[in-house]
């Protein structure tokens, strides 16, 4: 008896170990037109196709010693279907150079999910002061205990940009030099009848947004509604940027595609960091 | 839980004969038994769902299935669900998501699966337990006789999995085996 139980245990086993497809389907139900296939439906599967790392209906996945793993061929096809074709401007030719430079026989490049270098913008509505407010979080990966977690590593919220607004030149107002010899008693006009206060701050004050952020979450005066967009940079191919976005439209260009790609000169990423991080 | 035995006793045998000194580390091997039985949960929760929205359903019966679908989810698991119509997310606790679908006010309801699923990597998170998404397509058609309004939509269903190492006692020796467990969900309406 017991010899006829570990039996049937191990038919279990080998059953449940080697018989593909594990069985959400049976007859009747829906079957997938090739576009849920074609998606790109998690960033995962983003990041697999574009280092081809799975096969091409994704069902498999490929690891280091895989004879079809990080292939070029397959890799030229993934990355080929990686873009925004719909609205996205991205030339042509700027899309082939990036693909014959990820895809280069002498040095491939490949995304790594623990690599750095790219986050998350997330667009979220918060309420502030009674109004729905937008605010945008940007999260990165970082390290942590056994494994990774994301972080809030800064945030743009316009209440708070507008509340920073340091004048400069003849208006700006300031604490002329001798203060201290009246032991800085010109404080009390300066605070209290400037609206300006951030004017008797340092050349390269820069409000902490975030700090800001968690200290009125604290205090109950922002509280946290929803999420409407999520995107992502990635700064990881040496010398390019590109934008990852969700599209969920009719079709088989969907899921997690390129929207936007730029070849980086000396100094872009500054540039491009400024203008995603909308701080100034 | 006795249904899964099997799974629970490949993923044992995985972790025994594949790893010793890393056993924490998830072998390609290993991750296919996990993907198989976070499978066969997110397979059950299907079949809830399906049962739970069904309108022959007696209550009583739905009310028994909600309970044993909410045992496949971890503590404090939602449902994030958003449309065509609106990119916000609105945010509902398991057991209340159940309870919207049983009340939806039509005269017969069809939920069924696409045949395509996919299955993400396992990540480590801080506290060592692994996570991972699975994601499914459900198709809902509804039927409402009164009004003669047929509604139907197709959602993307991306479900976290949460993989953790636990310990039982079998015939007075510890066993090591992964468990699976639920997590938050997304749903978002696709153009499908």
């Amino acid at each position: 008896m017991r010899k006829s139980i570990q039996l049937v245990i191990i038919l279990n086993i080998l059953f449940i170990q080697f018989v593909p497809g594990q069985g959400l389907y049976s007859p009747g139900q829906p079957e997938d037109d090739g576009r849920f296939a074609a998606s790109t439906k998690q960033v995962n599967q983003f990041f697999r196709r574009f280092n081809g790392e799975e096969s091409q209906d994704g069902k498999q996945r490929y690891y280091s010693g895989d004879k079809e793993y990080r292939d070029r061929a397959l890799r030229r096809q993934f990355i080929g279907i990686l873009f925004d074709n719909e609205t996205s401007s991205t030339p042509k030719s700027l899309k082939n150079e990036f693909l014959n430079t990820v895809n280069a026989e002498n040095y491939p490049q490949y995304l790594n999910f623990h690599g750095g270098d790219w986050f998350a913008e997330v667009h979220s509505i918060f309420t502030f002061q009674g109004k729905r407010e937008p605010v945008v979080l940007f999260m990165k990966l970082q390290p942590e205990g056994l494994g990774f977690e994301w972080v809030i590593d800064r945030i743009s919220f316009d209440p708070f940009k507008q509340a920073f607004n340091k004048p400069e030149g003849d208006v700006k107002k300031f604490l002329h030099p001798l203060s201290h010899e009246l032991g800085f008693m010109n404080l009390r006009r300066a605070l209290e009848e400037n609206k300006k206060p951030e004017s008797y701050t340092p050349s390269d004050f820069k409000p902490d947004y975030l700090t800001l952020f968690l200290y009125e979450i604290k205090k109950g005066n922002i509280r946290f509604e929803t999420v409407t967009d999520v995107k992502f940079h990635f700064f990881q191919i040496k010398d390019w940027y590109f934008e990852l976005s969700q599209f969920n439209r009719p079709g088989f260009n969907t899921g997690w595609l390129i929207s936007n790609l730029v070849k980086l000169g000396e100094s872009d990423k500054e540039v491009i960091l400024k203008y995603i991080y909308d701080q100034d | 839980m006795k249904k899964y035995i099997p799974s629970l006793l490949l993923l044992f045998f995985a972790a025994f004969s594949l790893a010793t000194a890393q056993s924490d580390n998830i072998s390609p091997q290993r991750k296919q038994a996990i993907d198989s039985l976070a499978l066969e949960k997110v397979r059950d929760l299907s079949k809830y769902i399906s049962i739970i929205g069904n309108k022959q359903t007696q209550f009583s019966e739905a009310t028994r299935v909600m309970d044993r679908a909410e045992e496949l989810f971890a503590p404090d698991a939602e449902m994030g669900v958003s449309s065509l119509s609106s990119n916000e997310v609105a945010y509902y606790k398991v057991r209340r998501y159940f309870e919207r679908l049983m009340a939806l006010n039509y005269d017969q309801v069809t939920i069924s699966w696409y045949d395509i699923h996919y299955i993400s990597d396992l990540e480590r998170q801080p506290d060592g337990r692994y996570v991972g998404v699975v994601t499914i397509y459900q198709r809902f058609e509804g039927t409402s006789v009164e009004s003669g309004l047929n509604y139907r939509d197709t959602t993307k269903k991306d479900i976290t999995i949460y993989v953790e190492k636990k310990q039982t006692q079998v015939a007075g020796r510890t066993i090591e085996f992964w468990d699976v467990m639920l997590g938050d969900i997304r749903v978002t309406e696709t153009s499908a």
